[in-house]
C-alpha cells in the first residue's frame, strides 16, 4: 500500500520484474501467505464438492449412471413437486423456530452473565455453558430420545406422578422432537454472541439513561436492546444456517414427519442413487439459506455501522 | 442563600472500604458548586450518591426540602453530565438531545423546537442530524450539556466534564459553562481535581480529602487562608517554614518563624486554629518581593542567595534561600520593564509582610 502511495507519479511503464519484488516485500504478500494454507484447504474442501454439485444439477440421471446431458429438469422437479417444496418449507419453519426459541432463551443467560454476575465470575460461567459441548452431538440427541421417547424420562416421571395415563405420543418422531433437539444444542451458539454485545455496552450509558427519566425497563428497551442487536443478528445467523441443513437430528428423532431437507438429499443419493436431483436440491437450499443470511447480514451492517466509533 | 441541597452525615461504605466520612454541606439554589480534591477521594462517590446512583450507608440528603431515600435516579430533580459524556452511539445527535423528553407532553414539533433551542445553547446549531458516533470531544461534552439542560434540572452534576479535553478548548470550555450557568441560573456541582479550574469557576469550592471535606469556602477565602497544610499545598503553590507559637494571646499570637524571626499574627491568619507549640507558617510565591539596587522595602526584610531561576516569560519564578534556613522559598516576580533577572548564585534581599502569612498548627 504505502510503496504504491509513494511511488505515484513515476512512470506507468514499469519493470515487471522489480513490481515482482515490490509485491514479495508488500503486506498483501505476507498476508496471502499467511492464509494460503487454509485458503488451499479450503479451496479443495469447499470449492470442489461444491462445484461437483452445481455440475450434478444440471445433468440427467440415467439408470445407475449419470449421463451427460444438460438439463434445468432436476431444479424443476426440487421446485415443482409438492413432496420437496413441504420438505423445504419444513426446514425452514424448523429452523425458523429453532432460531426464534434459542436466540429468545439465551438472551436472558447472556443478560444476566453479564450484567448480573461478578466479573470474576463470568469465565466460570461461560466455561459452564460450554459444558454441553464435552459430549459428542451425536451422543446428546441419542440423549434427548432417550428424553423424550415412549417409555422415555418425560412419559415415565408424567405417568408416575399421575399427570397424564398414557405415554404422550407429539414429543419424538416429529417436528416438536426436532425443534427441541436443536435448540438445546445450539443454545451456547447463540449464548456467547450475545454475551460479547451486551459486554461491549458502556455501562455509564444505562445511566445516563436512567438519569434522564428512563425507568430500568425502558431502559432496556431504548438503549441495551437496540446496542445488542449485533450480537442477536449474529446469533440468528449462527443457528439459523447450520440448523436448516442439520441430519443427524431429524433422522433420528425426527420420524417421517419430521424430515427436513438434508434427509431428503440423503435419500436421493445413497437410497435413490439420483445424484442430479440430489445436487439440484442441495444448491436450492443452499440459495435459500444465502438469500436468508444476506437478509440478517444486511440488517447487522445497519447496527453495525452505528457501533462503530 | 436558600439550600437546595442538604447533605447530612452522610457515610458510604464499599464492602470494608469506608468511601466516605460522614459529609455535610448545604448547597444553595443556583450557586457553582465545586468538589475538589485528589484522585480517589470520593469525589464521584458523593455526586452519585446526590444523582441516586449510590445507596447511602449513613445520613440523609434532602434535594428541594425533599428525602431522597429510596428515589431512584430517574425519579430525581438532578441531571448529570458524566465523565465519559455516555452519549448513545445508536441516536444522533438530536434523538440524543431529546432523548429524556418521551415523556414531555408537548407536540412532537415543539420538542423538535426544544431540542434546536438547545443544540444552539451550546454552539452546535445545525448539528441534530449528524451521528453521535462521529463527534469530536468538545461536540460530545456539549450534546451531553444540552441532552442534561434540556429537561431543565433543579441541579445539574458534572463529573470531571473537561477533563477529556485539550488545554485550549478546556479554558474555552470553562468559561462558556460559567456563562451558561449564569443564563440558566441552575445550580451546578462540578466535580473536578484540577484546583484553577475550581477557582475560575467556583462560587463555593469544598476541598476534599480521603473521604473528608477538609475546608468548604469561597474561591478567595481558600486561597488566602487555607485551614490545613494540606489544603494549602493542594491550592495553587505555597511555601512553608517551619514556626513555633510562643503565646496564643486573645487576637494576637506571637510566633517564632525560622530564619524570620518573630511575627505578631492575628487571629484570622490561623484559620485551623492556634495554640502554642510547633507548627508552620505558610506563604503564597506572590506575596514575597524581591528587593532591586535601590529599592525600598515595604514590610520585613530578609536576605538570602538564589537557588534557582526559572522564566516564563512574563513571570520568573526564583528560589531564594534565606539565611538561616536550608529551604528555598519560591518568589515569583513580574517582569516588568527594565526590571533585571537575577542570576543563580545571586545575593539578595526578600521582602516579606506578616500579614500575608498563613499559622498552621
Ligand atoms: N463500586 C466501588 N466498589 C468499591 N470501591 C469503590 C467503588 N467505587 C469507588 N470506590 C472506591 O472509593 C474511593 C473513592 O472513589 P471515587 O470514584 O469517588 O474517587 P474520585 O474522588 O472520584 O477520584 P477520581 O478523581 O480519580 O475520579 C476510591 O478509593 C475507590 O477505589
Ligand atoms: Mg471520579
Amino acid at each position: 500500500m504505502g510503496a504504491t502511495g509513494a511511488n505515484r507519479g513515476q512512470p506507468a511503464i514499469m519493470d515487471a520484474k522489480t513490481r515482482w519484488g515490490r509485491f514479495r516485500r508488500s503486506e498483501a504478500a505476507s498476508g496471502l501467505l499467511l492464509i494460503s494454507p487454509t485458503a488451499l484447504y479450503a479451496l479443495l474442501m469447499l470449492a470442489v464438492p461444491l462445484a461437483a454439485i452445481l455440475l450434478y444439477s444440471v445433468l440427467t440421471d440415467g439408470y445407475l449412471t449419470v449421463e451427460w446431458t444438460p438439463t434445468l429438469a432436476n431444479y424443476a422437479e426440487a421446485w415443482g413437486d409438492p413432496l420437496y417444496r413441504q420438505v423445504m418449507l419444513r426446514s425452514l419453519f424448523v429452523s425458523a423456530t429453532v432460531t426464534l426459541v434459542t436466540v429468545l432463551l439465551a438472551y436472558p443467560v447472556a443478560y444476566y452473565v453479564s450484567f448480573h454476575v461478578s466479573p470474576s465470575r463470568k469465565s466460570l460461567w461461560l466455561f459452564l455453558i460450554t459444558i454441553p459441548f464435552w459430549t459428542s452431538y451425536l451422543i446428546r440427541v441419542f440423549l434427548w430420545k432417550v428424553i423424550l421417547g415412549f417409555n422415555g424420562v418425560v412419559n415415565s416421571s408424567l405417568m408416575t406422578l399421575g399427570i397424564i395415563d398414557e405415554p404422550l405420543t407429539f414429543i419424538l418422531y416429529n417436528v416438536n422432537a426436532v425443534v427441541i433437539t436443536l435448540a438445546h444444542a445450539y443454545a451456547p451458539f447463540a449464548i456467547l454472541p450475545i454475551f460479547v454485545a451486551l459486554e461491549k455496552i458502556d455501562r455509564s450509558l444505562l445511566e445516563a439513561s436512567q438519569d434522564l427519566g428512563e425507568s430500568r425497563l425502558l431502559t432496556f428497551w431504548r438503549v441495551t436492546l437496540p446496542l445488542s442487536m449485533p450480537g442477536v443478528v449474529a446469533a440468528v445467523l449462527i443457528v439459523f444456517i447450520p440448523t436448516i441443513g442439520d441430519y443427524v437430528t431429524p433422522q433420528l428423532v425426527g420420524g417421517p414427519e419430521g424430515r427436513m431437507i438434508s434427509n431428503a438429499i440423503q435419500l436421493q443419493y445413497l437410497r435413490l442413487d439420483n445424484y442430479p436431483l440430489g445436487s439440484a436440491l442441495a444448491v436450492s437450499a443452499m440459495a435459500i439459506v444465502t438469500a436468508v443470511s444476506l437478509v440478517f447480514l444486511f440488517l447487522n451492517r445497519r447496527f453495525l455501522r452505528v457501533r462503530q466509533q | 442563600m436558600k439550600p437546595i441541597i442538604q447533605i447530612r452525615d452522610v457515610h458510604k461504605y464499599y464492602g470494608d472500604y469506608h468511601a466516605l466520612r460522614g459529609i455535610n454541606v448545604d448547597i444553595g439554589e443556583g450557586e457553582f458548586f465545586s468538589l475538589l480534591g485528589p484522585s480517589g477521594c470520593g469525589k464521584t462517590t458523593l455526586l452519585r450518591t446526590i444523582a441516586g446512583f449510590e445507596d447511602l450507608s449513613q445520613g440523609t440528603i434532602h434535594i428541594d426540602g425533599r428525602l431522597m431515600e429510596g428515589v431512584p435516579p430517574n425519579k430525581r430533580p438532578t441531571n448529570m453530565v458524566f465523565q465519559s459524556y455516555a452519549i448513545f452511539p445508536h441516536l444522533t445527535v438530536a434523538e440524543n438531545v431529546g432523548f429524556g423528553l418521551r415523556r414531555d407532553p408537548r407536540t412532537p414539533a415543539q420538542k423538535a423546537a426544544a431540542v434546536e433551542e438547545a443544540l444552539e445553547m451550546v454552539g452546535l446549531k445545525g448539528y441534530g442530524g449528524r451521528a453521535a458516533h462521529a463527534l469530536s470531544g468538545g461536540q460530545r461534552q456539549r450534546v451531553a450539556l444540552a441532552r442534561a439542560l434540556i429537561l431543565k434540572p433543579r441541579v445539574l452534576l458534572l463529573d470531571e466534564p473537561l477533563s477529556a479535553l485539550d488545554k485550549k478548548l478546556r479554558e474555552q470550555m470553562q468559561s462558556e459553562l460559567r456563562r451558561l450557568q449564569r443564563q440558566v441560573g441552575i445550580t451546578f456541582i462540578l466535580v473536578t481535581h484540577d484546583q484553577e479550574e475550581a477557582l475560575i469557576m467556583s462560587d463555593r469550592i469544598a476541598v476534599m480529602f480521603e473521604g473528608q471535606i477538609a475546608q468548604l469556602a469561597p474561591p478567595q477565602e481558600l486561597y488566602r487562608r487555607p485551614v490545613t497544610r494540606q489544603v494549602a499545598e493542594f491550592i495553587g503553590v505555597m511555601n512553608f517554614l517551619p514556626a513555633s507559637v510562643a503565646t496564643v494571646n486573645g487576637a494576637r499570637i506571637d510566633v517564632e518563624v525560622a530564619g524570620l524571626g518573630t511575627v505578631e499574627l492575628a487571629a484570622e491568619q490561623c484559620p485551623g486554629g492556634a495554640r502554642s507549640g510547633k507548627g508552620s507558617v505558610g506563604f503564597r510565591p506572590e506575596t514575597l518581593t524581591i528587593l532591586f539596587e535601590g529599592e525600598t522595602p515595604r514590610g520585613r526584610v530578609a536576605e538570602g542567595t538564589v537557588e534557582e531561576v526559572t522564566y516564563y516569560g512574563d513571570m520568573t519564578y526564583y528560589g531564594v534561600v534565606p539565611d538561616g534556613v536550608d529551604v528555598p522559598l519560591t518568589i515569583s516576580m513580574r517582569n516588568l520593564v527594565g526590571r533585571r533577572v537575577l542570576e543563580r548564585g545571586e545575593r539578595t534581599r526578600v521582602a516579606w509582610d506578616p500579614a500575608a502569612l498563613v499559622l498552621f498548627c
